[in-house]
């Protein structure tokens, strides 16, 4: 008998099926999907797991990119942060000499801020009701951390989290170019704008894992590598498999029933999908508590994030290039989400591979006040972001060949994610640390004794490959021993 | 002649400061610019026979233990209370909230049953979390960054309150902490007017709008005063806020405090690493064992006391520390009350606050006006009509209306002016004239006070109510600064008492009696 089922053969799901099968369980991996998609291809994929997993050996391939961001200057040319600090200080000493100055101590400070976050994120998020030794050892563990960073770094901690990313760069830097490459991440993949509070976390949260200095996530490739690796350790994926409900027998999760009529027995389930897909959808409804289901329901799942892919004829002279010219830019962009509306100037971020170009586009709603998602909606939203990416690109829009728009609507047919949002639940400060997804399930449980959450949707999220997966199957192994 | 202290500002905190420290023997001078004391907290008598709440107009949060402690109805003060909000809806109808439960629940079922429903539980919990933080406005807080062992134990306390809350009710607390109004509210009600309603006390005094996050455990203060049992929530004192003022004055001077005005304060003296005292405008020089301010952050540390004897890093807290005055206040003389299309004629409305929140969109929007530099041209608004309740705040048969508007930005693009401020009044008055159509003939005058107005009139940087704004970065242990939210500050002998300093904004005294049992703590 299988021990161990997961569902999804995403990031999350092979990475808890490769740790439980290293650890000696017999476990299979269920995907509904027949071929192999990459969902995301941008994402920091903690260093531990490459390791544990031999994730490169497996062919997984990461690619910093250098420049990590360019973006037109109002007066022409571009701004380009590097990976080597001291490039990008010459950079910004072009456009700003007194940024330049302030560039390295802002990149130091959020760097630690970074490295304590790291410490919390491959692990399960703090319990601070505990009343376990262990657990109140790590919680001290943390803040001893925290002090030994010093003073600064524990105000920082304090005061930046809460804070709006645009009164944190207003506190450092002058020049609007600069401002909104930063202000962009931290409104990525988030229904709020630069003056929303809790966005210099997700500043923070996209920084995690990246060297000092640098603010945009390495791209990844090698698709098979994670199932290769799982596959490696005995782990037995099945792809064409759809999962049609979780058979719960006496309050405890017994196996699977698959779309085909077969039902999969095992000790335990672990589902990589979100959490309102897991709960509300495979579970029968019977099992849960109503209070619990309000939670679920209530979990924020608001996509803003549309696809746009271009093919062009040439390659283009970027490779990541950010139209988002001021902050007021990002927050006018917003405005318009608030209301149901695609942004009229939205926000772009386009990475080139080669001559195909990977947009995403902010803030495109999943749901639109006024109408429905339709073909003549999709051509609109193509034809602004082959227009905003020519301005920024002079001769990139002749050189269009083809063109794909995925909608947050249609991520979400596609890929399932909720409400089209690729993280599973915005990374709001409600939303994070032991609030993630609700706080019944933050430690990687569900009400459903022997059912688990492993995908994005859990502490901690989007955006950080495999670090949900790896601590899922940790807290599965000890619940299980 | 040396005073054991002086007390900068004759706002309610200050007093509320002067009179504890006189209770405790110390011989104390209050010295406030303005020729009458309150602050922000002022009743005048702006036209002929009509008299005002000028800036601040609801008592809500005063301390009952100050209230004790001061007595303060002894020196007369009298809360009445305001029952009830209505919201005028555009279709011509309107939300009631009312103070009787039934009529309340009745009203609310007509709009929706679902939130006719979650209304009580809603209230419930929002009791509840009102109850945990209700200990946290009384405490110092500790300064996190601090071994010390007082320090350590009071994080250790803190931890220690929000761990016998039991995790559910710790969970709804810091969801209500960090998530935005709009979001809190839809999670328990369907009703666009009853959650834009509530959510605008969400935003009172901030420069954020509803979908803003940080904005929803403001709705608790709604919940804090029923508990103290001692008067409602929301009330209007009698004789306007002024008579707040006044009641802790002469509680003050009953225990021995000075209280001198139109002594403008030039700057504090600082001999090394110490205040000695201050000087006046007109040079007089005045020496004191310390030197308490009760004006804002800014005000005290930038202009009196001046960079120069300031470290580095405070003066670059202090600098950042956010003010951004986001309301205005238009006061209106009435020849007669206005006359709601929604609810005609005289009846109990106009005894409770009017509510111009129609939707979380409309207020929204007008956050979006002021995001860019302008005044909302469709203000949110909360009016009251306290000669309604108090008939001697006008002339017989006449009547005072008090608007407080949101938003109105203190950096308007192109700056105040004459013609702007009088562009202001009028979208107030055509936002209200939609809805009370005889408002515009009934007025007999007009005062119009934008931030810039508020903060050259009482000092307030960037006309903010609070003193700086009230967001989760500038609360608890880092109002005003890191290592300075215990009200002493990086000079020896001076200390903070203005809602600058925990717990902050809205008539409540706190921070004036909390910095007066650390300054004798300190054994000054």
């Amino acid at each position: 008998m299988t021990d161990a089922i997961v569902i999804g053969a995403g990031v999350n799901g092979l990475v808890t099926a490769a740790y439980l099968a290293r650890a000696g369980r017999n476990v299979t991996v269920l995907e509904a999907r027949t071929h192999q998609e990459r969902a995301s291809e941008i994402g920091w994929i903690p260093p531990r797991v490459i390791r544990d997993l031999d994730l490169v050996r497996h062919g997984l391939t990461v690619t910093p990119p250098d420049p990590w961001i360019s973006a037109p200057l109002p007066a022409g040319g571009r701004l380009e942060l590097w990976q080597d600090l001291s490039k990008s200080v010459e950079s910004i000493r072009r456009v700003s000499p007194k940024d330049a100055e302030r560039w390295p101590r802002f990149t130091e400070r959020m760097a630690k801020l970074a490295r304590l976050l790291e410490t919390l994120y491959l692990a399960p998020p703090p319990d601070l009701h505990s009343t376990r030794v262990s657990e109140l050892l790590r919680l001290a563990g943390f803040g001893w951390r925290a002090r030994r960073a010093g003073k600064e770094t524990i105000v920082d901690l304090l005061r930046i989290l809460p804070m709006s990313v645009q009164e944190l760069l207003d506190d450092w830097f002058e020049h609007d170019t600069l401002k909104a490459i930063l202000g962009a991440g931290g409104v990525s993949h988030i229904c709020e704008g630069p003056r929303s509070g809790g966005t210099a976390f997700v500043l923070l949260h996209h920084h995690v894992g990246s060297p000092r200095g640098v603010f945009r996530r390495a791209a990844w490739k090698g698709v098979g590598a994670f199932e290769e690796a799982a596959r490696a350790r005995g782990v037995t994926v099945k792809r064409g498999a759809e999962v049609r409900a979780i058979v719960v027998k006496d309050g405890r999760a017994a196996g699977v029933a698959l779309a085909s009529g077969e039902t999969l027995p095992a000790s335990v389930v672990a589902s990589s999908a979100d959490t309102a897909r897991t709960l509300l959808g495979l579970v029968e409804a019977s099992w849960l508590d109503p209070e619990f289901v309000r939670a679920v329901q209530h979990i924020k799942t608001r996509g803003v994030t549309a696809r746009v892919k271009l093919t062009l004829a040439k390659a283009p002279d970027f490779e990541r290039l950010l139209v988002a010219p001021t902050l007021e830019y990002l927050e006018r962009a917003y405005d318009d989400a608030k209301y149901g509306r695609v942004s009229s100037r939205p926000c772009i971020e386009a990475r080139a591979e080669g001559s195909t170009v990977h947009a995403d586009v902010q803030y495109v709603p999943h749901t639109l006040r006024e109408g429905a998602w339709d073909d003549p909606r999709r051509n609109a939203l193509g034809d602004l972001v082959v227009k905003l990416l020519g301005d920024a690109v002079p001769g990139l829009a002749p050189r269009v060949t083809a063109r794909e728009v995925l909608t947050p609507k249609d991520l979400d047919a596609r890929f399932g994610f909720p409400g089209g949002h690729l993280y599973h639940g915005e990374l709001t400060l409600d939303q994070i640390l032991f609030m993630r997804p609700v706080p019944a399930c933050a430690n990687y449980v569900t009400p459903v004794e022997g059912l688990y959450l492993c995908g994005a949707a859990t502490h901690p999220g989007g955006g950080i490959l495999g670090a949900s997966g790896f601590n899922a199957a940790r807290a599965m192994l000890g619940g299980t021993r | 002649m040396k005073y054991d202290a002086i007390v900068i500002g004759g706002g309610h905190n200050g007093l509320v400061n002067a009179a504890y420290l006189a209770r405790a023997g110390k011989k104390v001078l209050v010295l406030e610019r303005r020729e009458r004391v309150g602050g922000a907290a002022v009743t005048e008598e702006v036209f002929p026979g009509f008299k005002f709440s000028v800036f601040s107009y609801v008592v809500s949060l005063l301390r009952p233990e100050i209230i004790r402690d001061l007595d303060l109805p002894g020196h007369g003060l009298h809360i009445l209370p305001l029952e009830s909000t209505i919201t005028p809806l555009p279709n011509g109808d309107y939300l009631g909230q009312w103070g009787d439960h039934d009529q309340n629940r009745r009203e609310l079922y007509r709009h929706s049953p679902r939130d006719a429903e979650a209304y009580d539980d809603y209230g419930r919990e929002m009791h509840f979390m009102a109850k945990a933080v209700q200990p946290i406005l009384g405490m110092v807080p500790p300064d996190p960054t601090s071994l010390a062992p007082s320090d350590l134990l009071g994080l250790l306390r803190l931890s220690r309150h929000f761990r016998n809350l039991g995790r559910e009710q710790f969970h709804a607390l810091y969801k209500l902490m960090t998530m935005s109004s709009a979001d809190f509210l839809d999670e328990w009600f369907e009703n666009d007017a009853l959650k834009a309603t509530k959510s605008a006390s969400g935003i009172i005094g901030t420069f954020l709008g509803p979908r803003s996050p940080g904005t929803a455990y403001v709705l608790l203060h709604h919940y804090m005063g029923e508990i103290d049992g001692v008067f409602r929530a929301w009330g209007f004192a009698k004789g306007g806020t002024g008579a707040v003022s006044e009641a802790i004055a002469a509680a003050a001077r009953r225990f021995g405090a000075q209280i001198r005005t139109g002594a403008s304060v030039a700057s504090v003296s600082v001999k090394g690493n110490r205040a000695t005292g201050v000087v006046l405008e007109h040079g007089e020089e005045i020496e004191a064992g310390v030197v308490v301010s009760g004006i804002d952050p800014r005000q005290t540390f930038i202009n009196l006391v001046g960079e120069k004897h300031l470290p580095d890093d405070f003066t670059a807290a202090i600098k950042r520390y956010k003010f951004r005055g986001s309301s205005g206040k238009v006061n209106l003389a009435l020849s007669e009350l206005p006359d709601f299309t929604c609810l005609p004629g005289v009846g109990p409305h106009l005894r409770g606050a009017i509510s111009i929140s129609p939707s979380l969109d409309y207020v929204e929007r007008a956050y979006d006006d002021a995001k860019y530099g302008a005044f909302s041209r469709r203000p949110y608004m909360d009016v009251v009509i306290p000669s309604m309740i108090d008939p001697g705040m006008a002339p017989p048969g006449k009547h005072v209306m008090s608007c407080f508007v949101q938003y109105a930005p203190f950096d308007v693009q192109g700056g105040w002016d004459d013609r702007k401020r009088e562009a202001f009044g009028d979208a107030v008055v055509d936002t209200l004239a939609e809805f009370a159509p005889n408002l515009k003939r009934a007025i007999l005058h007009r005062q119009v006070l934008t931030p810039a107005d508020i903060e050259r009139v009482t000092g307030l940087s960037e006309g903010n109510i609070f003193q700086g704004e009230l967001a989760l970065h500038q609360l608890f242990f880092l109002r005003p600064a890191a290592s300075f939210a215990k009200y002493r500050t990086p000079l020896r002998g001076l200390y903070q008492c203005g809602a600058g300093t925990h717990p902050g904004g809205g008539i409540m005294g706190a921070s004036g009696r909390l910095a007066a049992v650390e300054i004798l703590k300190d054994g000054a």
